[in-house]
């Protein structure tokens, strides 16, 4: 369990994190979401007492991350895979940290074995793809056996073998009961993964709640109509919070009305239709939508080319 | 592939991390480079080499009349504490800086967040490694130059009065240097910064203050350096009883463990009070 309380990063006078409260919960995967720079790593940094927060506190499992005695035994944490001495070995890279906590070579060979670095394990990290220094650092986070697990951006740079085995792994974890929280700015790696999500920009919380919630909360369900009479099924269903819009094919897009509705519309008036589909959003739809004008970087022309399909 | 072989079921032993533990962390990270091994190796091996040519070239040097300790003590001990004390800086300025441009530092500090244990450790364990490393580079040196000086009857041995405070002092004296290097390290993150600083407070402090167009009380403050502790540290102690004297310019072998721990203890201050203060 991850709880912050009226969380503020400053940074000089820009703001990173602007008094945000949220909570982890154990059981599930909890996906951050968000835009480069939106805060999702100050967050996680704050989380592990990495870097002090301006005001307000961030609890794991009720304390401080230092105030926790063994925090490996806790908390287990992936910021930068690449974070590592590029000169030592991944084996002694790990018993090092292990040694701290007196966790014994067996189980560092174990999370070897689980991250599939067997055969790597020997050679200097300075030599890893990125996917490889993710398995590491995967591995360095599972050492503990905590019962909380942040990885910031875990399947970057990963194969598509490496994805899977990170996705059923977090919902492994999950499934035993441990708090998994992961951010990622893959919106398919997300849908696939966690269970909720908190979407952030500009150090604020733009959604929390599961994941289907965001998306029919934050993307209209449009309903799609072709008839041979449009202007008279427009005239039909005509009220207030509804809009009809003709598109360039000849189709009618509807808000407000669900299939159902139209089509029980449209036969009481004797209109004949050749198709209703009801369309809904999706996660990426969803996240535009939340994350509009909370972009820190945006290129400047990427907004007029994908607002119109 | 399964997810965990050990479930969460078998709750782990809480072994919250002792300083033993951090040393150990901190020994096996030293031990795992081959930069910082290999630095300790130069310490001996550049103490060993030089002290060897000064020994064969002895006779060059004006010899003394008999078996000298001061001369003797001059053979062994001013290329190996010349070039450990900048070998052990640059060391302790790479066992921290060199974690903060790896990242490194952020593993270690989420494993044992006491940011004094880990500079504590890190200078422990420095500390140790490099003064162990010192008396092998020391001891070694006494060991090679003993027959070239015997081949001119003038060899001392460990027993005479002075030599083993004096072998040991100068070891310790390289050790203190690294552990000033960690300290400079702590403090400013970046390598190449910190190697230049440890080189100029080592190397450059007591020249410059040696030359200044001041009075001689003023330049004798040179001797309050670190490298004039080094000096007094890897000297014979002298019986006259004076503990130091900056107007006649003498500073005992005692004073100079005293500034040299000054000089070391005063960075890692400095370098944990950074640490505490800032972000990783």
């Amino acid at each position: 369990m991850i709880e912050a309380e009226a969380l503020v990063k400053r940074y000089g006078s820009k703001v990173a994190v602007d008094a945000i409260d949220f909570t982890v919960r154990p059981g599930q995967v909890t996906g951050f979401l968000g835009p480069n720079g939106a805060g999702k790593s100050t967050m996680m940094r704050m989380i592990v007492g990495l870097d002090r927060p301006t005001a307000g506190r961030v609890s794991v499992n009720g304390r401080l991350y230092h105030e926790h005695r063994a925090p490996l035994r806790e908390v287990g944490v992936l910021l930068d895979a690449k974070a590592v001495n590029g000169g030592r070995s991944a084996y002694k890279h790990l018993l090092a940290i292990a040694a701290t906590h007196r966790i014994g070579a067996s189980r560092v060979r174990e999370v070897i074995g689980l991250a599939g670095l067997e055969s790597v394990a020997g050679k200097r990290v300075g030599g890893f793809s990125l996917g490889m220094s993710q398995r590491l650092g995967i591995a360095t986070a599972l050492l503990g056996d905590p019962a909380t697990i942040i990885l910031d951006e875990p399947v970057n740079g990963l194969d598509p073998e490496g994805v899977r085995w990170v996705r059923t792994l977090m919902r492994d974890l999950a499934a035993e009961g441990r708090t998994v929280l992961l951010s990622s700015h893959l919106m398919s790696e997300m849908a696939q993964t966690a269970d909720r999500l908190i979407v952030i920009g500009r150090g604020r919380i733009l959604a929390d709640d599961s994941i289907s919630s965001v998306i029919s909360e934050a993307t209209r369900s449009v309903t799609r109509v072709r008839t041979p009479d449009p202007e008279r099924l427009m005239a039909t269903i005509a009220g207030p919070d509804i809009v009809s819009s003709m598109l360039a094919d000849g189709a009618i897009e509807i808000t407000g009305l669900s299939a159902e509705q139209v089509a029980i519309a449209a036969s009481a008036a004797g209109i004949v239709l050749y198709e209703v589909t009801s369309i809904s959003g999706s996660l990426e739809d969803a996240y535009i939508a939340l994350t509009a004008g909370e972009v820190e970087y945006r290129s400047s022309n990427s907004s007029g080319s994908g607002a119109h399909k | 592939m399964n997810a965990l072989e050990t479930p969460r079921a078998a709750a782990p032993a809480e072994h919250p991390p002792r300083f033993v533990d951090v040393l150990l962390s901190e020994f096996i990270k030293l031990g795992s480079l081959r930069s910082t091994v290999s630095l300790l190796l130069a310490i001996v091996v550049f103490g060993l080499a030089v002290s060897f040519i000064l020994g064969v070239t002895a006779e060059g040097a004006g010899l003394p009349d008999g078996p000298s300790v001061g001369f003797m003590l001059d053979q062994v001990t001013i290329g190996t504490v010349l070039f450990g004390q900048l070998l052990a800086g640059v060391l302790g300025v790479l066992i921290i800086s060199g974690e903060y441009s790896s990242g490194t530092i952020q593993s270690t500090l989420l494993a044992v967040s006491g940011r004094g244990t880990v500079l504590a450790a890190k200078a422990v364990v420095l500390f140790l490694t490099v003064t162990a490393a010192a008396l092998v580079a020391m001891f070694g040196s006494w060991a090679v130059t003993y027959p070239l000086l015997a081949a001119l009857g003038i060899e001392v041995g460990l027993t005479a009065p002075g030599v083993l405070s004096a072998l040991i002092g100068g070891s310790v004296y390289i050790g203190l240097s690294a552990v000033l290097g960690s300290g400079i390290g702590a403090l400013l993150r970046s390598v190449a910064a910190g190697v230049a600083t440890v080189i100029s407070i080592i190397l450059l402090l007591p020249i410059v203050l040696s030359v200044l167009p001041a009075s001689s009380l003023v330049r004798n403050f040179h001797l309050l350096s670190m490298s004039k502790a080094g000096d007094a540290m890897s000297s014979a102690p002298d019986d006259g009883g004076i503990f130091m004297d900056l107007a006649d310019g003498y500073v005992s072998s005692s004073a100079g463990w005293l500034v040299a721990a000054t000089w070391a203890g005063l960075f890692l201050l400095m370098g944990f009070l950074q640490l505490r203060r800032r972000d990783v």
